[in-house]
This record gives structure tokens, C-alpha cells and sequence, in this order.
């Protein structure tokens, strides 16, 4: 009598087994590369540069010279400052542009919304290469070239669609009764957007506030294109452009870099990507 | 006649009366100051910001390249005059455009094939309800998440011609000899190896978005109609072809086209891995017209060459279009 359970416990770890068994060389592939920088961040150079040995583990001290080196010798502190204030200053204007954009084809049944709502959309597909060449001369006529303005102006047009369509889906589902009620209580569609949608579409605004930091932390061929100042690049173009110097690579630092900024931001994303399949699939799955 | 007839008894004048006072009260209320107009009026003032910002950065640059194109613009010269489709002309004479046409066309394909069997096998396992299952799946989308540029940097090193992890690895199960010996690849210094390199990790980074993205597919299937197709009978492979496939094929779609997008217009890995090189062997469009428009400044030739992606881009658009429009949003 007490084997049926045991035997059902056992299928489960069989189960489990075959499971983890096929999952493994997935995992290994994904994480691998990051684990061989991480490596790298911490080998001294005598360790690094040898094919005798085991080179996926330690074989002289860990250490912390190539972090230190980035901060007294390159600009990699000025660019982490810059991609900061691009990003907090991404994340404010597209605040400011999609959430009334998105509020408005939400709620506001204005005539063609969901055409509008779609064509809005698409812009975020309408990709960087094909407008990078005209952008150029639209931020040199503006005066931003080589300053990290440039990258302010141009990264809405890649966060302001998306963040839009995410924030016209979360809006939609704040019940229209509360707006309605404060509508009565004396309230105007503003005082209404303002004291009700926007304290109850708090996470909704931060999943957006996330994307604009995310998505314009993808980009290189923007901050290639328009930046060339040494100190004024943000940390994704400074770190692959400017600490290569001629044919000398300095794999350690250079990996340093790549994962301080990488990591962070990559766990960021992480905890949100569900949302952004949510956003791009119509709000498919869930 | 229409006097007298409005004429009558003190006690049946003032209801008419009240009657007309509610009618003339109504009419001077102007179409702004109706609730439905003052609604879209507060709508459009809302929206139009980002139609403008969207208009102006994006609208107007896409008009103006198609503009660029037509001219003879570069970075040294500020005055450019209309050359007609000269610069189209010359793409097609060169037979670098041709090589990056064929690069670009051949990258998406090939990486497309992998992503799907990879993204395909990998969605099947994390749909299977296991301990640490959210946990593992956020190891394996790691690759995605991570920015662009600083992934490729670690491929880099990991190609590195001499120091190469890939390469040690590979010498050490025995399939190529030690270093210096023949067989001993230098995976972006080789023609046919570079362009594999690249296809690798544009692969890499995307698999698990193609997982992702099925997995989110998979789950919308309601378990009653699986479960229903199998109290007919049906084998899973049944199931899978005409109960889920079905199904998911819209999210299936607009997963494809997104990252056919994102893979036909990614500049990032080529151009840090191998910039086009050894001989061309990785040149791919996007980078074509970095290093004719920016780099050698002939704005106008590089217009005409990223608008090339434009017609390899418009269906896929258009195919996306119009599932989003069938979709109820």
C-alpha cells in the first residue's frame, strides 16, 4: 500500500532528472560567455595569457586591478555618469509624452485610437539604421552633436512608441468606474487622469520608466553614430570603442567594464521581460 | 396665422413658455462646450505631443534620407543637389552592395533557422513544470537582456585568435590540433569562419527571446482544449499541429518579425566583431552604410544603401500590421 506514493515520488525525480538533463547545455550556452568575462574581470594578466593550463578556473590570485584601472586611468567613470543622466533624462521625457498619449488612445475614445495606438507602434519597428544617416543631420542642426544630448533627443523615438502601446494596455485596465465617479464628484478629465489613473497606474508607469532605461541601454549604433567626444559616449559605446586602443587589447579591464554595466542592467531587465513580450505579443498569455 | 396660433389662455402660456425658455437656453451652447467635444479636445492635446515628437524624429529623417538619397550630400559639404537615382546606380554597380545584400539576406536566414529549432526545444522544456523553473529561466534569457555591445565584447575575446576559450575547448575533446598547428581555426580572421562567428552570436542572444516568446504562446492555450483533443484521441504531434499551432500562430508571427527586424538592422555585432572584414566576407548592409554614410561621409550613398532594407523590411510591416489591426485592442 505505501509503494504507490513512493513510486509516484520516484517518477517525479526521474522526471525532474531528464528535465535538468536537457535543460543543462541550454543553460551552459546562455550563461557561459558571462561567466568566462567575469573570469577574465578578475585574472591578473600572467594567469590570462597562457595556454598550458585549465583556464576556466583561478591559477593566481583573483584580483581587482582591472576595475581599479578603469577608474583612474579611462573615462569610464564620466561615461557611467552620462549614460545615467541619458538615461534619467530619456526616462522623464518619455514620461511626459506617453503617458498622456497613452491615457488618451486608452480612454478618451478619440475617433481611429486603435489605428493611431498601431501606427504609433510600428514606429518602433521602423529600425535605427534606416534613420540614423538624416538623424545625424537633424542633431548637428540642432547643435547636440558630440555632447550626450544628442542621444537624449534621438532615444525617445525608440522608448516614446513602446512605452506608449505598454502604458495605452495598462490604462485599459484601470476600471473606467473610478474616472467616471470623480468625474461626478466635480473632478475634470484632467483632475480625473491626474488624481485617480495616474496613483492607481504607479507600477505601470515604473515598468515604463524601466523600459526607457532598458531599451536605450540596447542601442549602439545612436551612440556610435552621434557621439564622438571620448568623454561624452555612454558606458555601451565608451567601453567597445575606446578601450581598444590600436591592436592591444585589454581583455581584462575591457571585461571588467563590459560586466559592471552589463549585469546590472541585464538583472534589471530580467524581472521585466515578461511584460515586454506581454507588450510586443498584445498582451497574449497572460 | 402663426401669431394667433401661438396665442392663448394665460394657464396654457406658461408652460409653452417654460418650454421655449429651455429650448433657447440649450441652443447658444457651442460644439466646444459639449462634453464629447471637450473629451477630444483634452484627447488630441494629450496625444499630440508624441505624434509630434514621433513626426519630427522619426516622419521627417525618414523623409528626409529618402531626399538624401536622391542627392549628392556629404559630411564635408553642407550644400547637396539632386542627383536623381544616382546613388542607386552606383550600389548597384558595386559589387560590395551585392556582397552585403547576400551577407544580410543569408545571416537573417541561417540565424532564423537556429533560433527557431533552439527557441522551439528550449520552450518545450520550460513549459514542463519543474523545481527551480523560474529560476533557470532566468538564466537563460540572461543573453538576451544583456546590452548588445557589451555581449559581443565578450564574444570577442572568446574568438580571440590566440587565446581562444572556443578553441582550447575544441583541442582539448580532440577535434583541432594546439595552437599553431593547421586545423587551428581563427574564427574572425577566416571568410567563412567570420560570418559563421557572427551568425553565432546573433543565435546566442536571440534563442531565448524565441523561447520566450512561444512559451508566452504555449501558456495561452487553454489546457480544456488540449485536454479535449485528447479525450478524441488524438497523438500529441496531433495536438500540436492543428489544436496549438493554430493557436499561437499570430504571437508566433509577430515573435518572427520582431526579431527578423532586430536581426536585418542589428549593426552592433558585425560591425564590433570583424567590421565587415576579412575581405568583405561579413559585410552586411547595415554596416555598408555605416562606413560609406558616417565613416567616409557620402551621406547620400549611405542613405541609398540603408533604404535598401526598407523593401526587405516593408512586408514584414505590413505582415505585422495587419495581425495587430485583426487583434481586439
Amino acid at each position: 500500500m505505501a509503494a504507490a506514493p513512493r513510486t509516484q515520488r520516484q517518477k517525479e525525480i526521474r522526471r525532474h532528472l531528464w528535465i535538468y538533463g536537457a535543460i543543462t547545455p541550454y543553460v551552459i550556452v546562455a550563461i557561459f560567455p558571462i561567466y568566462w568575462m567575469a573570469l577574465t574581470a578578475f585574472k591578473q594578466d600572467p594567469d590570462l595569457y597562457r595556454m598550458d593550463q585549465f583556464p576556466l578556473w583561478f591559477h593566481l590570485a583573483p584580483t581587482w586591478k582591472n576595475f581599479s584601472y578603469l577608474f583612474y586611468s579611462t573615462n569610464y567613470g564620466a561615461w557611467i555618469v552620462n549614460t545615467m543622466m541619458i538615461a534619467a533624462w530619456v526616462a522623464v521625457i518619455t514620461l511626459l509624452i506617453a503617458v498622456p498619449a497613452g491615457y488618451a488612445l486608452a480612454r478618451l475614445r478619440i475617433p481611429g485610437s486603435e489605428n493611431l495606438g498601431i501606427a504609433v507602434f510600428m514606429t518602433y519597428l521602423v529600425p535605427g539604421i534606416i534613420l540614423f544617416i538624416p538623424l545625424a543631420r537633424v542633431v548637428s542642426m540642432v547643435g547636440l552633436q558630440d555632447s550626450w544630448w544628442a542621444l537624449v533627443l534621438v532615444y525617445p523615438t525608440i522608448t516614446i512608441p513602446f512605452c506608449t502601446w505598454l502604458l495605452m494596455g495598462f490604462f485599459k485596465t484601470v476600471p473606467m468606474e473610478m474616472e467616471e465617479a470623480a468625474r461626478v464628484d466635480g473632478c475634470g478629465y484632467l483632475g480625473a487622469l491626474l488624481r485617480i489613473v495616474l496613483p492607481v497606474s504607479v507600477p505601470g508607469i515604473l515598468t515604463a520608466v524601466i523600459f526607457a532605461f532598458t531599451l536605450s541601454m540596447q542601442d549602439f549604433l545612436y551612440g556610435l553614430a552621434f557621439v564622438a567626444p571620448g568623454d561624452q559616449k555612454p558606458v555601451t559605446v565608451g567601453v567597445p570603442t575606446e578601450l581598444i586602443r590600436g591592436d592591444v587589447y585589454y581583455w581584462g579591464s575591457l571585461m571588467a567594464a563590459a560586466l559592471m554595466v552589463g549585469l546590472p542592467v541585464a538583472i534589471l531587465y530580467n524581472f521585466f521581460l515578461d511584460r515586454f513580450i506581454q507588450g510586443i505579443t498584445g498582451g497574449v498569455g497572460k | 396665422m402663426t401669431a394667433s396660433s401661438s396665442r392663448g389662455g394665460p394657464e396654457a402660456a406658461s408652460p409653452r413658455a417654460a418650454a421655449v425658455s429651455i429650448a433657447v437656453r440649450a441652443r447658444p451652447r457651442r460644439w466646444f462646450s459639449s462634453q464629447t467635444s471637450r473629451r477630444l479636445a483634452f484627447g488630441y492635446l494629450l496625444l499630440a505631443p508624441a505624434v509630434l515628437y514621433v513626426l519630427l524624429l522619426v516622419g521627417a529623417p525618414f523623409l528626409f534620407s529618402l531626399f538624401l538619397a536622391l542627392s549628392d550630400a556629404s559630411v564635408a559639404d553642407t550644400t547637396a543637389s539632386f542627383v536623381g537615382l544616382e546613388n542607386f546606380r552606383a550600389a548597384f554597380e558595386s559589387d560590395v552592395f551585392y556582397i552585403a545584400l547576400r551577407n544580410s539576406i543569408g545571416f537573417t536566414v541561417v540565424a532564423a533557422i537556429f533560433k527557431g529549432l533552439l527557441g522551439t526545444s528550449l520552450a518545450f522544456l520550460l513549459l514542463q513544470p519543474f523545481w527551480g523553473r523560474k529560476f533557470i529561466r532566468g538564466l537563460v534569457v540572461i543573453p538576451f537582456t544583456l546590452p548588445i555591445s557589451i555581449s559581443v565584447l565578450g564574444w570577442k575575446w572568446m574568438y580571440d585568435s590566440q587565446f581562444s576559450v572556443i578553441n582550447w575547448f575544441l583541442s582539448r575533446i580532440g577535434v583541432i590540433g594546439t595552437y599553431g598547428s593547421a586545423g587551428w581555426p581563427v574564427w574572425l580572421g577566416e571568410p567563412h569562419l567570420a560570418l559563421l562567428a557572427c551568425i553565432m552570436v546573433n543565435v546566442w542572444r536571440n534563442f531565448p527571446f524565441s523561447a520566450i516568446v512561444l512559451l508566452a504562446g504555449f501558456t495561452s492555450v487553454p489546457t480544456e482544449i488540449l485536454d479535449a483533443a485528447r479525450v478524441d484521441g488524438t497523438s500529441f504531434f496531433q495536438r500540436f499541429r492543428h489544436v496549438v499551432v493554430p493557436m499561437i500562430a499570430p504571437i508566433l508571427l509577430i515573435g518572427f518579425l520582431f526579431d527578423t527586424v532586430f536581426t536585418l538592422s542589428d549593426l552592433g555585432v558585425v560591425y564590433l566583431l570583424t567590421q565587415g572584414g576579412p575581405a568583405n566576407a561579413t559585410k552586411i548592409l547595415p554596416v555598408l552604410a555605416y562606413q560609406v554614410g558616417i565613416q567616409a561621409g557620402a551621406l547620400g550613398r549611405g542613405a541609398a544603401i540603408a533604404l535598401f532594407l526598407f523593401p526587405l523590411l516593408l512586408p514584414l510591416m505590413i505582415l505585422m500590421l495587419r495581425n495587430l489591426k485583426r487583434r481586439e485592442y
